[in-house]
């Protein structure tokens, strides 16, 4: 298996733990580089009945691959793999466009030079199997929280023009309400909390639909095309809702608003 | 409350000459152990073929995930004895290897899993 969600409909969790069908403020996207399927099965049981959606590799070359199109919130890293070292990948990724991407070793290799190794090498987080299931969660969301892209928001993000109550689930922009659809509400938080930061499609789609529904490509964009106008998320009003080929997209803030070239028509 | 036996007492011929060890697990991860403890009855297999054949290397890294999942799963021993498994492989140590897999399926053989 290069890449894979674990997924087994035997497993039956009990109802308060069952993850919600789409992500909430905390959910995490965690890809797990595991070759031993009992401990990925393992790991993934645990971090999804915490509410994160998991995806396994078994080889480190299946997730450096995938991440020409995927991003992730947090990478939990096996050292010994089939094909590469789990330092290999570490190092792979370091210098990579991902290269902030929070990284948590867990690995039965407990020697005092074998940790430090990977700390320098830039692991966030070092752990020896086997670890505790509560422990594992803790230290994830730790690293996921310290890196750039931290999912345990405010309930109100307030950024440039923008107000987005997550309660009551209004955005205001400029302090006039903007009507938003309840998956185009949730599109908009996503970007407006990850600003910056290059989504891959997978990723959006999982967030805001949930990691079992079809969503088609044209559909995602329909969505991103319409929260970019009904929100001015455009270089006239300092921002870029940038598609990214083969990938997904980025929400970048200019330095400074670009004034609007106007057609002939408006001329 | 449900139970599971790890392993076939016919396989090993000791598990009538000691008493049962009876491990209770949560109820959710009942799938999960069951699969767990028939990879490793399979591990033991290859343990079995790959200690006839000098590969030491094979042991090693059974040995290593057995050390690194055992307790997860509820089965502090198992990581024990990988981790046992996996110092004789680098030793080695034939003997050692032996009394270990013996030791191994006696601990699996004597196991009960009840779910609650």
């Amino acid at each position: 298996m290069t890449s894979a969600t674990l997924k087994d409909p035997e497993v039956k969790t009990a109802t308060p733990l069952q993850p919600a069908a789409a992500a909430s403020a905390s959910t995490l996207r965690v890809a797990i580089v595991e070759d031993d399927m009992s401990q990925a099965e393992l790991l993934t049981h645990w971090l999804e009945l915490a509410g994160h959606h998991c995806h396994h590799y078994d080889r480190g070359e299946g997730l450096i691959r995938a991440l020409d199109q995927e991003s992730f919130d947090v990478l939990v890293l096996d050292w010994n793999l089939p094909d590469i070292s789990g330092v290999d990948v570490l190092k792979r990724i370091r210098a990579s466009q991902q290269a902030s991407l929070p990284i948590l070793f867990v690995t039965a290799r407990n020697r005092e030079d074998d940790v430090v190794l990977a700390l320098r090498q830039g692991a966030d987080d070092y752990m020896v199997k086997p670890v505790r299931r509560l422990e594992l969660i803790a230290r994830l969301e730790a690293i996921a929280r310290r890196g750039k892209h931290q999912n345990e928001q405010p309930e109100v993000i307030e950024l440039d023009v923008y107000r987005v109550d997550c309660q009551t689930r209004t955005v205001t922009r400029e302090g006039r309400p903007v009507e938003l659809t309840a998956k185009d509400f949730d599109l908009s938080v996503l970007f407006l909390r990850n600003v910056g930061r290059l989504l891959s499609r997978g990723h959006i789609r999982e967030t805001v639909w949930g990691p079992n529904a079809v969503v088609t490509s044209r559909t995602l964009d329909t969505h991103v095309s319409r929260i970019r106008n009904k929100l001015g998320l455009t270089p006239e009003y300092g921002w870029r809702l940038a598609a990214v080929y083969r990938y997904g997209y980025r929400l970048e803030q200019l330095d400074q608003a670009v004034p609007r070239i106007p057609r002939n028509s408006e001329i | 409350m449900s139970t599971l036996v790890g392993v076939d007492p016919d396989q090993t011929g000791r598990a009538s000459a000691l008493p049962a060890l009876t491990v209770s697990i949560e109820k959710d991860l009942e799938v999960l152990v069951q699969r767990f403890l028939a990879r490793k009855r399979e591990d033991l297999d290859s343990v079995r073929v790959a200690l006839a054949a000098g590969d030491y290397e094979t042991i090693r890294r059974i040995g290593h995930d057995l050390k690194g999942a055992g307790e997860g799963f509820g089965f502090p021993e198992l990581s024990a004895f990988g981790a046992a498994l996996e110092r004789a492989a680098i030793a080695r140590n034939e003997r050692a290897l032996g009394e270990q897999l013996a030791a191994v399926e006696q601990f699996l053989s004597r196991l009960r899993v009840t779910f609650r």
